[in-house]
């Protein structure tokens, strides 16, 4: 077994592992934990596509913002009861039907167009430059001023009031 | 063709558990879920498509930037309404039903 091939079984592993226990995990530090895999396995998946730009930024924004920001709204509104255990009731059977008919549906109409298995052509980091400063200008900037406008929003949603 | 059957599989897993979580932080992990999905189906298609680099990373960027944006916003009105309610259960949010 070649070392990429081994490589792409580990980032696969860390998905399908992370996915599953972010899902049917009831403790919530469990659960948060289970996404960090997750994100660290979507990093591998694009780094082994030859993306590795792609891969730090899934880090840095994900695992190093996100996640953090999580693990903190946790520890600030703290759950005082368990969530009861996965595929209880007739809603959980429901909602894994609707769920892996989705999956399904999706899959036979998505694959067709992944009949031949690529890899990037390039992974120099000056494409992206060319591309974001290029033709995706204006979707770049927007993508700055949607985050400005998040920022503003979390400053409205937390202003003022005090902790019940 | 493993990537699709991943992300399939991803994207499934987060439906069901928006579906099914009554926590928000839950269904806000789901989502993270389904969009990582998402993602990798956009990576994996661009490199069975023969697309530039440059351009699915820009778009994955998009995306990326999208996915902080929206856990921002979901997790500063999760603590709202903790502080406002004191709950962070879906099904125990009735405020807006009228």
């Amino acid at each position: 077994m070649s070392a990429q091939t081994a490589g792409l079984g580990v980032a696969i592993a860390l998905v399908a592992l992370g996915a599953v226990g972010a899902v049917l995990l009831r403790e919530v530090m469990r659960v948060l934990i289970s996404l960090g895999v997750f994100l660290f396995g979507v990093a591998a998946v694009y780094a082994y596509l030859g993306y590795p730009f792609l891969a730090v930024a899934q880090v840095f924004v994900y695992v190093g913002g996100v996640l953090v920001l999580m693990v903190f709204a946790v520890m600030t509104a703290r759950r005082d009861r368990s969530e009861r255990p996965a595929f209880v009731s007739r809603h959980d059977v429901g909602s894994a039907a609707i769920a892996a008919g989705t999956g399904a549906m999706l899959f036979l109409g998505l694959r067709p167009l992944f009949q031949d298995a690529g890899f990037a052509r390039s992974s120099a980091v000056s494409d992206l430059a060319q591309e974001l400063l290029g033709p995706r200008l204006l979707a770049f900037e927007a993508g700055g001023v949607l985050l400005l406008a998040a920022l503003i929003a979390v400053a409205a949603a937390l202003r003022g009031g005090e902790d019940r | 063709m493993i990537a699709l059957g991943l992300s399939c599989a991803v994207f499934a897993l987060g439906l069901y558990g928006v579906l099914s979580r009554r926590d928000l932080i839950g269904v806000l992990v789901s989502v993270e879920l389904m969009l990582g999905a998402g993602g990798i189906l956009l990576a994996a298609a661009g490199a069975a498509s023969g697309a530039t680099s440059g351009a699915v990373q820009s778009i994955a960027l998009m995306v990326l930037l999208l996915a902080a944006a929206e856990a921002a916003v979901g997790l500063s009105l999760l603590l709202a309404l903790h502080r406002r309610s004191g709950r962070t259960r879906v099904d125990e949010l009735s405020e807006v039903s009228g």
